[in-house]
């Protein structure tokens, strides 16, 4: 029995588009056009308890719709979600009891008080007992290390520190399924690090639900075994990591610093797929065509400083499916 | 209704971090005051009585609305739902197990309750033993006038609740706010002067529009200027513009709620 099932999900938005200049936003307030942009489109996934899926896509590709209408603050326009039984729009009160959210880009503490108090308001709206709020507070301060900035104003708290409060205030109250959208935004590596090493703590000794929206795939990489890439409103690929890695392994990558910036590269069987300045990547298939030809008959025709040899990562390989679609 | 007290004590606490900008809004509030106060005197000066209000009596009706002014300098909700609104922090708002206008007006009544302690109460104990006022005609004035004053409070605070949330349709709310706030709330209150002082047709608009209701009637009702019938009529007329506004609100902000869940921010 999934936690979680999304059928043919579809959101459309109106937008209302501003005709230019003056007598054209004078033009707007006597008749309006709009045009319907599809922002989800026939989104089908299933979640199992305890799953820890990363949903990526580019900006706008529709990952906070989605994660909008699964929290009950959006109405689909059409399709279904049943999130642990409930139809989240209509039962918002009583799903928001069984979730949390973390958003990266905002906090849910009180700016002005000390983190603790934001963790007291809390314990009183989920109607935590009191038992339980000082177990799950003792076990979070001691996991992500809160404790010397337990009584410090959030305003003075680092963007590290206040996301390890956020991640805390989010998973109090023992919610079933956490959503996390871009929770390591802006953090430092370390940082980084120490949110993915919490989440797949909980997830595995708390069996918490989570869904990761990001767009650091070494988040996905390292933290989820399932990933769902959306892009444009349709889902795009849903499968494990490794599968898609498998798939697109046979592709590596040389990266190549040249000694000027040629404004043209061409190769037999190469790809040029990204460029910065002298730096250019160049992707090719490695059953067709061995490394050294590659480098052979670069050198031959090009100046080259330096090169190394990478296996696509997962970031490379998304960077194609968004670029190329799934046959890239 | 816990939950709720938790947010009236947070909020409370929170008005404790900026103590400076608390006193320098005291410190204006009393020189207002002062000016206010002075320039009644001056006007008094070859009066004993108008519209019932000897010099005294005027200056106590003064000094009481002006104080009760002080909430409506230091609510600011029309302005928080408004931020709240534009930031986005609506939606995490809405992904909480609460009621959002009972979580408003729960944190507005923490901070008010600051205001009231460490600004009202000093300047009214002040101004009392400067100019030595009259006090109310009986105890039982001073509990009615303690309910008046709550009521308009509601009143008050359901005002700005319903211009906040118009903030979800247009985004920028401070011309109704100044409309509804700095203009209407400033001529039909009774702030600036008792209603009595008003010639007859704009005492008949200030009649039928909710805002005497926030400051002129409890006000009046201190000063002893409001007794037997008219007294519980003044009361019950709060009464019911604290429950319609208050019900406004709720649908102003469910038709708001709809409209984001439906349409989307």
């Amino acid at each position: 029995m999934p936690i979680i099932t999304v059928e043919h999900l579809s959101k459309n938005f109106k937008v209302h588009t501003r005709r230019k200049g003056f007598w054209g936003s004078l033009g707007s307030i006597v008749s309006r056009e709009h045009e319907i942009i599809k922002a989800v489109e026939n989104v089908n996934f299933t979640l199992e308890r305890g799953e820890l899926v990363g949903y990526i896509g580019a900006n706008g590709a529709g990952k906070s719709t989605t994660i909008k209408m699964l929290t009950g603050i959006l109405v689909p326009t059409s399709g279904h979600v049943d999130v642990m039984n409930l139809t989240p729009y209509l039962h918002r009160k009583e799903n928001a009891r069984r979730i949390g959210v973390v958003f990266g880009q905002r906090t849910q503490l009180w700016w002005d008080l000390p983190v603790i108090d934001s963790f007291e308001l809390l314990k009183h709206i989920y109607e935590i007992p009191e038992n339980r709020y000082k177990q799950n507070l003792e076990f979070f301060s001691e996991l992500l290390q809160l404790r010397p900035f337990l009584s410090t104003p959030v305003r003075k708290l680092s963007l590290g520190q206040r996301m390890r409060c956020d991640l805390t205030a989010a998973l109090l109250h023992d919610p079933e399924i956490l959503y996390l959208d871009e929770p390591t935004i802006g953090l430092d590596v370390v940082a980084k690090e120490q949110v993915r090493q919490f989440l797949k703590q909980i997830n595995v000794e708390r069996q918490v639900t989570a869904i990761l929206t990001t767009h650091d795939l070494n988040d996905v990489e390292q933290v989820c075994g399932r990933l769902i890439i959306i892009d444009k409103g349709k889902i795009i690929y849903d499968g494990g990591i490794d599968v898609l890695k498998k798939q697109y392994g046979k592709t590596r990558m040389l990266i190549v610093d040249l000694a000027q910036p040629y404004s043209d590269i061409q190769l037999e069987g190469v790809n040029l797929t990204r460029r910065e300045e002298n730096r250019v990547w160049l992707a090719f298939d490695r059953d067709t065509l061995p490394a050294s030809e590659v480098i052979a008959q670069l050198a031959a025709r090009y100046e080259i400083q330096d090169l190394t040899i990478s296996e696509p990562e997962i970031e490379e390989i998304v960077r194609r499916i968004y670029k190329f679609g799934m046959s890239g | 209704m816990r939950k709720y007290l938790a947010f009236s004590k947070k909020a409370f606490q929170r008005t404790l971090t900026y103590r400076f900008e608390l006193w320098m809004e005291l410190a204006i509030n009393v020189l207002f005051m002062l000016i206010y106060v002075y320039l009644w005197k001056a006007l008094y000066t070859d009066q004993t009585s108008v519209e019932g209000y000897d010099l005294n009596g005027i200056l106590t009706y003064i000094v009481i609305s002006q104080t009760l002014l002080t909430f409506v300098f230091t609510l600011r909700i029309a302005r928080t739902i408004q931020a709240k609104i534009r930031g986005g922090e609506v939606a995490t708002d809405l992904m909480k197990p609460i009621d959002f206008q009972m979580m408003t007006l729960a944190t507005a009544v923490g901070t008010s309750i600051h205001t009231l302690l460490f600004n009202m109460l000093p300047k009214v104990v002040l101004f009392y033993v400067i100019f030595k006022l009259s006090l109310p005609p009986s105890f039982i004035t001073v509990v009615l006038f303690i309910l008046s004053a709550v009521l308009g409070y509601v009143i008050l605070f359901s005002i700005e609740f319903i211009i906040g949330v118009l903030a979800f349709w247009l985004i920028e709310i401070y011309g109704i706010y100044a409309l509804v706030i700095w203009g209407l709330h400033m001529l039909f209150s009774g702030y600036f002067l008792p209603l009595e002082f008003y010639p007859a047709f704009l005492s008949k608009v200030a009649e039928v529009l909710p805002f005497r209701a926030i400051i002129y009637i409890p006000t009046a009702l201190y000063s002893g200027q409001l007794a037997g019938r008219n007294l519980v009529i003044s009361l019950l007329i709060q009464l019911a513009w604290a429950i319609v506004l208050m019900a406004l609100g709720r649908i102003c902000y469910r038709a708001a709620f709809r409209k984001l869940v439906v349409q989307g921010g």
